[in-house]
């Protein structure tokens, strides 16, 4: 029981230091940025507009005052622990006064939404096919199955979006190109909204699914390769237990174990969005919102935004470290 | 063999559910975007993208959510509006909210302005002189509205209302220009409605949600995740400005983040979107060979509407390798515009030997009046005096096209004028050469030396795929400059960095523009007096917007001055301005390249009456223009289902 807490201490000390360095330099890394985003303001703001310069000087001071950018960096630093340890990232500056949180609560539920689906669909097949590909070896199916998979696997997931819209976008127009639901719909618990939202998100879905099931397949059938000539498997087969139940049973079942761990991670990341299928998509996710921040030199949206990738990466992790030795006993804890 | 009929057996339900899925999508149509009826909507193209605040309306404080969603074009309005093109039915100023012009008193330090009557705002309220005295005198103690706030605490001593449809502006001192702020090029001041925002304790910090609008639609609907903005035609138009020119045609105007251009392409080409605000040249091309249903502001090449905007070479004029004009000029006769154009934009722009975008009415005020002057200009090289402008520049580059693009490039030479442009500098090396020697610069070793002997190296700051249009054309420079023997190359930087560098003269050469006018209208205060030597930035302190190249010239500020002292509508105004654009040539503090093509696509499935350059040129087509208003009265339905 000791060595178990000493355990979970150790790893969630791990965990609290992972957060701490990861949200500093994320701090560092945008302060150093040679963006200034009361220039962007300016620049967006007097872009189309007559501009007398001393109107400019004193719209310059009044936005230095309002997004609240006075002080030195350690005074800044400070405030920004403050509003962290409260959850609060301050009003986003390109999206001034609106708070980031709300911006990213906005966000947050499509991009799990659509990268929740789009992994476990992706773990899902890319395991149950590599698993059937690595078993059945001599399966035509099967290895073609591997050939479209290893081929579509390089190829960037934006080439494979723009592919499926030009099939399914214009070709044979049966998808809808953009957005998350139909125009002149407001969201809520009905069917038509939610239908929409399904359709909408085929398109975006497959394009992560088609990219992301490669690498899954290609564990698992590696993985299920070198355990069908474990001793084990050679006895059950002479044993005369059925092939299904080997399969189910004896291979999958450990050759398991590192694609679960990989996904756990991989789900800790969809945090991060899809910036490239979000963009290409319009799909209304924290991927697009963390490009638009930083295009934008928007400090509070870049650092909300990062910082609940690097908790939610970090507690992925500490959560598998933990679980780790609940589901192989071989692993010890320390 | 039986594994593999076992495995299809398990693919089975697998491969008939997706089948499912397929037939039960054919019923989606692909046109099908909206529940609205498609035939009473125009659907629009914001290129602001994805709104984060899609539910903030307050357009008067610090990065109000939107603009181009449709709330500057179709809810606000203010005073006056200039067309950047030939305006509605010829007449290029506009009064909107005012009756009148802006009368002035003799020194410039009052403006008054007489409201046209029987204007309501969307709940019915009627619109009067209160409702622009709170706006400017909220403004006046709001920091907050942070938008306008400057421009009005700068100017404006205090504002009366004589009675109610007059509005006395008393200003802090002479302006000749203060309508400007009322006078939409793009946007301008709005007004805002003091029975809402005066029950505001912070109307910085009022939503404005639904906003009250003014111009003749309503908000219908938005997405609350920033994708879409729809507008209604209000049930009492006829109370709004744009009444004058009959009823806006599209019932429901939707204003859509449509994605990157080649998205844009097919949903047009699907008729999903009826206005695209901006596409490369070259989705452009696809979209003109493939579209049977397009209309452009020109109707063959260039395709795209010219922005009254110039890109440049813009130097940084206070560095000591550019103080000297002969090192400028030898720089400007380094270039080849042909070649440039081609890279920039295959083409398809107006090519400007002047310091004034070419388009609008800027052809008619400045280049055919200067073109004899353009012709007879001469630069003493220290060796020889010669003719640089080559009047057919223009027509070389139609003729290069021509092979290429066939019937879609003018032959008339007045077309070729109007949309490819008259003519540049010719390319002259020998000149160039001996240029940089009156200035001192020396090549030896084979590198070109300063009079100081240290190393000439120029480095051209672009914006890289953000603008790629600049980005190309900075790079063939950049090289046409190596060709020659200069050390120099391209600095790529996105486009908020370029606007923290910019602003503090942290470049060699920036691809860029710091002139931007009227279009219609032949005034230039609306840059040019941000220009004065009064407004320039010591090297390494920030400089205001627009004199990037931080050139200061007290025969710039005679002209500035000038035009300060002469109203809006004197005809000194053009004279003044041809000798801007004179002293530009001379001087060549920047060196002009070609107008700002925006290629604006229009689809004529459900709506046709667009704007367009040779029979209608009513307005500006681009659609994130506040201008863009008059379209809707303008547009009229096929009644395509």
């Amino acid at each position: 029981m000791r060595t178990i807490l000493l355990h979970i201490l150790r790893r969630f000390g791990q965990f609290v230091l992972v957060v701490f360095i990861g949200i500093n330099l994320t701090f560092l890394i945008i302060h150093i940025s040679p963006i200034d985003p009361v220039e962007a303001s300016v620049s967006a703001m007097t872009a189309f507009s007559s501009s007398q310069p001393e109107a400019v000087e004193l719209l310059r001071k009044s936005l230095r005052e309002l997004y609240g950018l006075q002080g030195t960096l350690f005074d800044q630093y400070i405030v920004f622990w403050k509003r962290i340890l409260v959850a609060d990232f301050g009003p986003s500056l390109s999206a001034f006064p609106t708070p980031v949180s709300t911006l990213i609560g906005r966000a947050l539920p499509w991009t799990v939404g659509l990268l929740l689906v789009a992994t476990v669909l992706s773990w899902v097949f890319g395991n149950l096919v590599g698993g059937l590909a690595g078993y059945y070896r001599n399966s035509r199916f099967l290895k073609l199955a591997g050939v479209i998979f290893m081929a579509l696997n390089p190829v960037p997931y934006y080439i494979v979006a723009f592919i499926l819209l030009i099939v399914f976008g214009y070709l044979w127009p049966i998808l809808p190109l953009t957005g998350a639901y139909e125009m002149n719909m407001q969201p809520g618990y009905r069917l038509d909204f939610i239908l929409s939202v399904v359709v909408h998100s085929l398109l975006p879905i497959l394009s992560l699914v088609l990219v992301g099931i490669g690498g899954w397949f290609l564990g698992m059938r590696a993985l299920v390769s070198n355990i069908v000539t474990e001793d084990y498997v050679v006895y059950a087969e002479l044993g005369g237990v059925s092939r299904t139940r080997i399969l189910a049973s004896y291979v999958m079942r450990n050759a398991l174990m590192p694609q679960v761990t990989g996904l756990a991670i991989v789900l800790g990341s969809i945090f991060n969005g899809a910036i490239i299928t979000e963009v290409v998509f319009g799909y209304p996710g924290l991927g697009r919102l963390l490009v638009s921040g930083v295009e934008s030199g928007d400090y509070s949206l870049v650092l909300g935004v990062t910082t609940v990738s690097i908790v939610t990466v970090s507690t992925a992790v500490f959560l598998i470290d933990l679980l780790y030795p609940l589901l192989d006993p071989r692993i010890q804890a320390g | 063999m039986l594994e593999e009929r076992k495995l299809m057996r398990m693919l089975k339900p697998l491969a008939m559910l997706v089948g499912a899925m397929v037939l039960g999508l054919q019923g989606y149509a692909a046109e099908d975007v909206t529940s609205l009826p498609r035939n009473q909507t125009l659907i629009v193209d914001n290129p602001e993208g994805t709104i984060r605040n899609a539910g903030w309306f307050n357009i008067w404080a610090a990065n109000g959510g939107g603009l181009s969603t449709g709330l500057q074009q179709l809810g606000m309005d203010t005073f006056w509006y200039i067309d950047p093109d030939s305006g509605i039915n010829n007449q290029v100023w506009d009064n909107s909210l005012a009756s009148d012009p802006p009368i002035y008193n003799k020194d410039f330090t009052e403006m008054t302005v007489k409201l046209r009557k029987g204007l309501t705002w969307s709940d019915g309220v009627e619109f009067t002189a209160d409702d622009v005295v709170y706006t400017i005198q909220e403004h006046q103690k709001n920091e907050g509205l942070v938008n306008w706030h400057p421009a009005v605490s700068v100017n404006v001593d205090s504002v009366s209302a004589p009675d109610k449809y007059t509005v006395v502006f008393k200003l802090k001192k002479p302006n000749s220009r203060f309508h400007a702020l009322f006078t939409v090029r793009w946007n301008a001041m709005w007004m805002m409605p003091k029975h809402i925002f005066e029950k505001q304790s912070d109307p910085a910090k009022y939503d404005f949600n639904p906003p009250v609008t003014i111009g003749s639609y309503k908000l219908h609907s938005f997405d609350p995740n920033g994708g879409w903005f729809i507008w209604e035609k209000r049930d009492d138009w006829k109370n709004t400005s744009l009444a004058r020119f009959g009823e806006p045609a599209p019932k429901y105007v939707s204003y859509v983040d449509s994605g990157p251009p080649e998205k844009r392409v097919i949903a047009q080409l699907n008729h999903q979107l009826d206005i695209i605000h901006d596409l490369s040249p070259e989705a452009m091309f696809t979209l003109a060979k493939q579209s049977k249903t397009l209309v452009t502001w020109f109707k063959g090449f260039p395709y795209a509407h010219p922005d009254p905007t110039l890109p440049m070479v813009i130097f940084n004029d206070q560095l000591d390798k550019f103080k000297n004009p002969d090192v400028r000029w030898a720089l400007a006769l380094l270039i080849d515009i042909k070649a440039v154009d081609m890279a920039a934009y295959r083409g398809a722009a107006t090519i400007s030997a002047l310091a004034v975008p070419p388009t609008g009415n800027y052809p008619k005020f400045y280049f055919d009046p200067l073109q004899e002057w353009l012709k007879d200009f001469t630069i003493d090289t220290g060796k020889q005096t010669i003719h640089s402008y080559d009047p057919t520049m223009g027509q070389q580059i139609a003729d290069l096209l021509r092979p290429s693009y066939g019937a879609a490039i003018p032959s008339d030479p007045a077309a070729i004028a109007r949309s490819i442009g008259m003519g540049w500098w010719k390319p002259n090396p020998q000149a160039a050469t001996e240029l940089l020697e009156k200035a001192g610069f020396k090549h030896e070793g084979g590198k070109w030396l300063m009079p100081d002997g240290k190393p000439f190296t120029i480095k051209i700051l672009v914006e890289g795929n953000a603008r790629s249009i600049m980005t190309n054309a900075g790079t063939l420079i950049a090289q046409e400059w190596k060709d020659f023997g200069l050390d120099a190359s391209t600095e790529v930087s996105t486009n908020t960095v370029i606007d923290t560098r910019r602003p503090l003269g942290d470049f060699d050469v920036l691809l860029g523009w710091s002139v931007e006018t009227w279009g219609g209208h032949p005034d230039l205060s609306f840059f040019l007096d941000s220009w004065h030597s009064e407004f320039v930035a010591k090297p390494g302190e920030r400089q205001a917007p627009r004199n990037w190249q931080r050139w200061s010239s007290p025969d710039l500020d005679k002209i500035i001055e000038q035009i300060r002292t002469i109203a809006f509508d004197d005809p000194k105004g053009l004279e003044l301005g041809q000798e801007y654009a004179k002293l530009m040539v001379k001087e060549m503090p920047v060196i002009p390249l070609m107008s700002y093509n925006v290629f604006t696509a229009m689809d004529t499935k459900y709506w046709t009456g667009y704007p367009n350059a040779e029979t209608d040129p009513y307005t500006d087509p681009v659609p994130n223009w506040a201008n863009s208003r008059v379209m809707m009265v303008k547009l009229k339905p096929t009644g395509a289902n």
